[in-house]
Parts: C-alpha cells; structure tokens; sequence
C-alpha cells in the first residue's frame, strides 16, 4: 500500500474509533462529577478530576473481597471452559457418528434459550444437587463455576468444533498418528497448540462474559464474603434513582482489568496464528 | 510446545481442587446462629449492613444481610424460597405480592410491639399476622411555598388553569417517566376519593362502572390533558431531573413523595417545601400507605424463626435499633409512642398529616392487580402522552386493562 | 481417523456434566410446567391445562405484535451488525498503524454489560439529544428519541449493533488472519488486489466465521434482554417490547409461569427454524481445507 494511503487510512481509524467510543465520555467525564454538576450538564468536563468517587466506590464495594471473587470466578471458569470445549469439541468434529452429530446439534440449540426461563427451575436442580451430595451448589463459587462451565459449553463447543472442521489440516493428525502419538499425545502436542487462535478468541469472550454477568450470581451469590463486581456495583443503581458518580466510577474501575486483559491477549492470537503458519 | 501442555495441565489440576474446595467448604460454618435479611431498598442497604454488625456485636448472632437485587428483587425472591433456599426475613411490598407467598410467612403475633401498631397497618392472611410495616410513606403534590399556595389550589379547574398560565416556562406539576411515577401513584387519588374504594375496584374489575362516566377520574384525565398541551412530555423527564427541576426553582410542584428529598436534598434546595393532595374535587389529602412490611420465612427451622423475631423485637423497641430506624434510615414512625425529632422536611410534612388524619389509602397497593401498573397503565398514559388519544379514549383503555385481570 | 471408546469418553463427558444439568434438566422441566397453571412458588397449587396455555399463546395480541417486532429487529440488527464487523476487522487486519489500538477500542463496547450499557445510551438519546437540540437549534434530528415509538426502535437497534459490532469484529478478525499468506500471495500474483481480492479469495474462505458470526448475532438479538429493560423498558407504549421481556413481565411481573413456559417454548421452536436454515444455507458455501 501507499504511504500516504497508509497514513491517511490510519488517521482514520483513530477518529472512527473516538467516535465509536463517544457514549463511554459520558461514564468517564460522571465519574468525577457530582449530581448537582451532572444534573447542571451531562456533557461538559467535569470541574476537577479528583478520584474521591472512586474511592468512595472502592471502599463501598469492599473492593478487595469483590476484586478477588470476580478473578477466581473468571480465571476458574474461563481455563476450565477453554480446556474442557477444545477437547470435546475436537472429539466431537473428528469422529463422524451420529451421536456426536446429535450432541453437536443439542449444544448448539441450546444456545437459543432465554435464559430468564431456566432461571427457577435451575435453581431447583441446583438445589436437588446439593441434597444428593453435599455439596454446596449456590451461595459457593465452585457451584457458580459449575453453572458457567454448563451454560458456557455451547458456545465453546461452537467455536471450537468450526475451527476443527475448517482449519486444522487432517494431514497434520494423521502425520503424527504415524510418529506413534496415541490420541491423548495427538490432541495436547499437536490439536491443542494450532486450536490457540480460537481457544484465546473463546477465552477472551468467556472473560467478558463472566467478568461482567449480572443475572446468575445475583441469583446464586447470596454472603457478602462472596460477592462479585457487577453484583456490588447494583448498590449505586437505586429503583427509581442511580448514584451516577460512583456507578460510573465502580464501571471504570470493572472494565479496566478487562480492557488490559484484551490488550495482552491480543498480541496471543497474532502470535498463535504465527506459529501454527510456521508448523502448517 | 510440550511445556505449555503441560503448564494447562497444572492448571486444571489446581482448578478442579479448587472446585471440590469452593463446594464443600462453606458447609461447615452452617452451625453457628445466624439469620438472613433480604430487602428491596436501595436507600438503606449500607445502614442495615452496619445494624447487621451492632446486633451481632450485642448479642453474638449473625446477621447476614443479602446483596441487592434492584429490579429483580421479588423474581429473586420468589425464586429462592420456591428452592427451599430462602432468606429467614425479607420484605414484601405490596397486597398482591403478601397473597401470592402467604405459604411461606410465619406468624408473628408474638411479637412484642404488635400491640403497639395500628392493625390497619399490619398484613393478615388467613387470620395470621404475617407481615409488620417497615415504615409509612405518603405522596401527593409536593410544593415550593415560594411559588405555590396550595390553598390556591380550590379544584381542579383552578389546577389547569395554572398550568395553562405558567405554560413551558415554568413547570406546574413534574411528573416523570418512571413507571410508577407516571402511572401508578398519581392515578391512585380518584380510586382512593370515591366512597368505598376497595368495593370501587371490584366493581372497575367486575365491568359494572365505566371509568369514563365517573366524575373524578373525567377530572384526573383533564389534568393530564392540560399537562400534555402546556408542558414538557412527562415521558421524556427522568425522576432525576424531575427532582433536579424542582430543588431549582424550574418546576413548581413534583407529584412525588416523601423519598424524594434524598434526592431533592442534592441540589441544597432553598426554600421550603409542603405537600397537598392532587384536588380532584378540591381534595387536599395525601396518599400515605405501608411501601413494604417485614416477613419471617416459615420454611426456616423453628431456632431461626425465633431468631428472627428475636431480631425484629430487637430492631423496633431497643434504643439502637430505633435509633437505626428513625435516623438512620429516616423513616416515618408507625409504632405508637415511637418519634422521630429529625425527620427532613417533606417527611414530617407527611407525619403531619397523618397526625390530623388528612389521609386517603394506597389502593394501587392493596386493591390492583399485580403487575398492572407496569405491564399496562404505564404504556397506556405513554400513548397518551405521546399521541392525541382523547380523554375518553384513554379511560375506556384503562378500563379494559383492568377487565383483563377478572378471574 | 479411529478413535475408541474410551478415549470419546474422556474427552466429551466432562463438559457434558455440568451442561445437563445446568441446561438440559431444567429446561424440560421447563416443558413440564408449560402444561400447568402456576404462580411459581413450589407450596402453590399446580393445575393440570393441558393445551390450554398455548392456545392463550396463539391468541395473545401483545405477545405475536412482540414476535414480529423482534423479528424485524433481529433482521436489520443482524445485517448491520456483520457488515459493520467485517468492515472494521478487514480494515484492522490490513498494513496500517494503530491498528491494536483501533481493534481495542472498537471492541470496548462489548466490555460493558448490557444492563449499564442500556442507561448510558438512555442518558445519550435522552438528555444528550435534548442538549445537542438546545445547543444548536435543528431539532428534526436530535430530539428524545426514546419517546418516540419508531425512534426509540430505531435506538434499539443503534445500540445493539454498536454493543455487538466489536465482538463480532473479533471473531472475524481470527478468521482473517488464519488464512494463510501464500493463499493471498499466489491471488496477487495473479493481479487480485482490494475488492476484488476480498469478494473472491477472502469471502469464500471466511465462510466459516460468517456462520458462526450469523449464528451468534442471530441468537443474541432474539433473546436481547438487558439492553431492552435498561434502555426503553419496552415503551413507549409497548412499541420496544422484544420478546424475552414479555416472557420475563408473564411469569415474573403478572406470575403466570405456565403461561410464560409455554410462551418460551414456542419462541424457542421458531428461533431453533430459522437459525438451523441459516446454518444449513451458510455452512454448504464453507470450503473444507
């Protein structure tokens, strides 16, 4: 391409990209502001940038306690989901059967349940579990990352089973089934390296998803010890009036971690995409 | 390659340990005394937490207070006591919502401040008392007294004719989006004026009087005709601004009640302020109702029941937890003998009329359906307000919103 | 290639656990009540219907108006989103600066839950606009959109496509850098450069990531809900109303479970049609490696 194409094409991605991001102004630039300034104008610049909201938000929230849930939850479930959908949906793709074409097709249906329709009965499963074993499934976060890992298997499975069936080479398997890889050796030194791309796609997604859902722990998270960001910032959203500042300011301060996740994550899949290249 | 194999591998490892560990820990800490409280009000979650913690500091019982769950709160609620799962005390905020769980109360005729309440206050279901008042709260037309006097305010024609005056630069009567706001608590006054509301409702439900015939609420749609054509759409006024138009001078009266000074209070609002009722037919009472009443889970064990009652005796006759309740929270008394010196402004406008009985009751509260001020009274004055519906029009369609819900 | 039986079960069962029954149990549970007449609470009577509450189904107004109306948002939202998504990840995929940045904060949006998101666009379309009107007197374009029955369908639609454009972006963008670079070099030997490159070497091999970005969007904007509560509550007047928040208002605001089951079941069969022919149709233009 042109040098000055490149430029101009450049420049131009940056001004969309602002634009793009023009509704976020607004939860930055209230984050600093009171409801009296607020209320006064939405869109001007705050007078001072001082973080007091934030820290009023942090020390609300206990953000200590909510940080450390809202990591364990996410890293948990994420690495569980990754690892555990890359070898089903493997599996699933390369053996032809009708079963595996069967579960394929439930996974995938399920994906199209409302979710505000399974919430009770779950709920009463969960419940039904914990009689049988023991084991505590609600107000836990292992019983919350066993509910993660179930909703979160369909979209997994989705992404992983594509990529099997159109990127990865059958070739590359069955030169290494010559080499004497049993299946177990096949799947970790040869499918689940050149399956990065995607896993880090799906981890990123999962990330997101977990990091920021609302709806589930508010139903399972019962204890303070165990409550997550996005269930202690619904603290500033009263029924009928928000505390704005210190919403904004607790949403600042939920996306951040998000936001540098993605930035390192990044470099991964250009990376991942490099080294399967290098291997085809 | 083989190295970061094997680096998942740890980690999945640690993961599932971690998961056995998560499940099964919290069961142990299952057999120390302990209650839980779940409630709907935003406004007072912190306060509670800190309640939570002097009780326990008192008497060694720990009080676990649940997180919010803003909207979703009576779902939330509904779907944990059908799983066996439920908080030991929780709220409840309306007639409709006491009936559907009444399985589910406890009795709490022990209590040792019953006697204290007045028993039009407390909630009954087949002949137990299963839920005590939190608070009371009253609502009508609130006032800046630099603009307004109410005593102006003879009927409703001398209503429109103000708002008729005033027109678009000064707001007469602020109403706002919300759906309560714009369609429930307003429209509360010409059902409470008639003369028997409670058999008015059953005959609205049962088709026996058209809506439209009816002379006070002929006058309540006039208000809200006047309110369309000279002011700005209600629709498009957030509670915020409402309040934010008001503290400033820009609107002279929000219908609104006495919650919405913690808001009002913001903006440091300099002048004083009343509260008066909507005049349909020169009506100067205010609304005031129970907005939620206390519960004890009757699927608790019988220790935590007691517990439970052990706490509510605690919280509404001990110097702490009255303390709690009036100036902590800010509520109105509703106990005999209980008061409160520092209440802000429009609450003890409100007291003061409950004290000279200047009071119509909370029919959308104890006599609608449930649900129907959002699912259709809501959208319906929507459409009113956004489209040129008649007034007559907009009567018959509420009519048959309330038809629907006959059984 | 073989593979036994035991190595099958290994590597499926695992996810399958937590799937069944976080997912499959309770749904048919789920069937199960569409037959009864329930409030929901385990101590409350259930009462046997039968059909009935699908035949309420068919004959509710709100609901099939809902049904259209989620359609046709699903249909354009589905269209803008992907055509906006494969433009910006061709454009972040190509030789330019910033690009890591660009792909950042295009997909920012989607770091945000729905919820909260819905209220920063209520504040937009409705504080922000009546300001911008103020501030520069055209008010044939900025005015409260939400009070507006096809506007505030219109803000639906704007902020949805927004929130999923990014999200969709990234999984075109993992589409696009896998395929290989001697592919792409051997096109331009043979003179295929721009459009021309991009509709006939690019396009067929991105086969795979339009299916599965159709799917998603498809899936996602049938059952949109947060957006939907916290942006327009359905109103004006109804006129926002999707389908999942009339599920949500039938059994939990109006507590008709039954009703509300029946009513997800067949939302459910419909959206489980379309997305299969959708499947079906896009994924016979994939080409196998």
């Amino acid at each position: 391409m042109h040098k000055t194409r490149k430029g101009v094409s450049s420049v131009l991605l940056v001004l969309v990209s602002l634009i793009w991001l023009a509704p976020i102004y607004i939860i930055l630039t209230n984050s600093f502001k009171s409801r009296d300034e607020m209320y006064a104008n939405a869109l001007a610049l705050p007078k001072d940038f001082s973080l007091g909201y934030y820290l009023d938000a942090m020390g609300r929230l206990d953000f200590l306690t909510v940080f450390k849930n809202s990591l364990i939850l996410t890293v948990v479930s994420v690495l569980l989901l990754v690892v555990l959908c890359a070898m089903a949906s493997w599996m699933l793709a390369r053996s032809n059967g009708k079963l595996s074409k069967l579960i394929y097709a439930v996974l995938i249906l399920t994906m199209l349940i409302p979710f505000q329709t399974l919430m009770m009965p779950l709920m009463q499963e969960m419940n039904n579990i914990t009689k049988a074993t023991g084991l505590q499934m609600k107000d836990s976060l292992g019983g919350l990352i066993f509910m993660y890992l179930g909703f979160g298997a369909g979209m997994g499975i989705f992404l992983g089973y594509g990529f099997v069936k159109g990127s990865i080479p059958k070739s590359l398997e069955e030169a290494a089934i010559i080499d004497g890889c049993n299946t177990w050796q096949l799947f970790w030194h040869v499918v689940f390296p050149t399956m990065k791309p995607v896993l880090i796609t799906l981890a990123i997604l999962d990330v997101i998803w977990i990091w920021n859902d609302y709806l589930l722990p508010s139903l399972t998270l019962r204890s303070a010890a165990n409550q997550t960001i996005p269930i202690g910032t619904q603290m500033f959203f009263g029924q009928y009036t928000i505390e704005w500042n210190l919403a904004m300011a607790a949403l600042m301060l939920t996306i951040i971690p998000v936001i540098i996740f993605y930035l390192c994550a990044q470099k991964y899949i250009v990376k991942g995409v490099a080294a399967g290249a290098v291997k085809g | 390659m083989k190295k970061f194999a094997k680096v998942i591998a740890l980690m999945l490892t640690l993961c599932m340990v971690f998961c056995l560990c998560a499940c099964g820990a919290d069961k142990d800490t299952k057999s120390e005394k302990k209650i839980t409280i779940f409630q709907q009000k935003a406004e007072i979650a912190e306060q509670l937490q800190a309640l939570a913690k002097e009780y326990t500091k008192e008497t060694g019982v720990e009080v676990e207070v649940w997180a919010q769950a803003g909207d979703d709160y009576y779902a939330n609620l509904k779907t944990s006591l059908s799983s066996e799962s439920g908080p030991t005390i929780f709220t409840l905020n309306s007639d409709a919502e006491i009936t559907e769980v009444k399985d589910y109360l406890a009795d709490l005729f022990a209590l040792s401040f019953i006697g204290d309440i007045d028993s039009t206050l407390l909630a009954v279901r087949d002949e137990k008392t299963v839920g005590i008042p939190m608070t009371a709260e009253g609502f009508g037309l609130v006032y800046n007294a630099d603009l307004v006097d109410p005593a102006a305010l003879t009927d409703m024609d001398a209503l429109c004719a103000m708002i008729a005056e005033n027109g678009k630069g000064l707001t007469t009567v602020g109403l706002s989006q919300e759906d309560y706001f714009l369609a429930g608590h307003m429209f509360n006054f010409p059902f409470a004026l008639q003369k028997d509301p409670v058999a008015f409702c059953q005959q609205v439900m049962a088709g026996e009087v058209k809506l439209a015939d009816v002379p006070e609420f002929q006058q309540y749609a006039k208000l809200l005709s006047a309110i369309r054509a000279n002011q700005v759409n209600p629709v498009e006024v957030t509670y915020d601004n409402n309040c934010g138009d008001f503290a400033t001078g820009k609107t002279a009266m929000v219908h609104q009640g006495n919650w919405a000074y913690g808001v009002i209070k913001d903006f440091e609002p300099a002048f004083e302020m009343g509260i008066t009722g909507v005049p349909i037919n020169g009506n100067d009472k205010i609304a005031v109702g129970v907005p939620s009443v206390w519960a004890v889970n009757a699927d608790a064990s019988d220790e935590e029941q007691q517990l439970a009652m052990d706490f509510l005796n605690w919280l509404y006759t001990s110097e702490t937890g009255i303390h709690y309740m009036m100036d902590e929270f800010g509520f109105i008394p509703v106990v005999k003998g209980m008061e409160n010196e520092n209440m802000d402004p429009l609450s003890a406008a409100v007291a003061e009329k409950i004290s000279t009985g200047d009071i119509l009751p909370w029919t959308f509260n104890t006599e609608w359906p449930a649900g129907i001020i959002s699912v259709d009274l809501a959208p319906i004055t929507q459409e009113f307000f956004t489209s040129d519906m008649s007034e007559a029009d907009f009567l018959n369609a509420i009519n048959d919103a309330f038809l629907k819900y006959a059984e | 290639m073989k593979i036994n039986k035991k190595w099958y079960i290994v590597f499926v069962v695992p996810i399958l656990i937590p799937f069944i029954f976080t997912v499959i149990l309770p749904f048919f549970q789920g069937i199960e009540f569409s037959f009864v007449k329930w409030n929901g609470l385990a101590k409350a009577e259930k009462v046997f219907v039968g059909l009935q509450n699908f035949k309420d189904v068919l004959h509710d107004d709100r609901f099939m108006t809902s049904l259209g109306r989620t359609s046709l948002f699903t249909l354009i939202t589905v269209v803008l989103v992907n055509v906006i998504a494969l433009a910006f990840a061709t454009w972040v995929t190509s030789e330019i600066k910033f690009k890591n940045t660009g792909r950042a904060m295009l997909f920012m949006p989607y770091l945000i839950g729905g919820l909260i998101l819905g209220y920063v666009w209520k504040y937009v379309l409705g504080q922000g606009m009546t300001l911008l009107a103020a501030n520069t007197g055209n008010e044939s374009l900025f005015f409260n959109w939400l009070s507006d029955p096809q506007y505030a369908f219109i803000a639906m639609i704007v902020v949805a496509t927004w929130q999923m454009a990014g999200y969709m972006m990234v999984i075109y963008i993992a589409g696009l850098e896998a395929i290989s670079g001697d592919v792409l070099e051997a096109a331009k030997m043979d003179g295929a450069n721009g459009w021309k490159e991009f509709i006939h070497i690019k396009l067929p091999l991105l086969m795979p990531s339009i299916t599965i970005c159709l799917f998603l969007t498809l899936s996602n904007c049938f059952k949109i809900y947060d957006v939907n509560v916290s942006l327009t509550g359905g109103g004006p007047a109804n006129s926002t109303e999707m389908i999942s928040l009339n599920i949500y208002n039938e059994i939990f605001v109006q507590s008709n479970f039954g009703l509300g089951q029946a009513k997800a079941i067949v939302f459910f069969l419909i959206v489980a049609v379309i997305t299969f022919l959708q499947v079906r149709l896009t994924s016979k233009k994939e080409v196998e490696i």
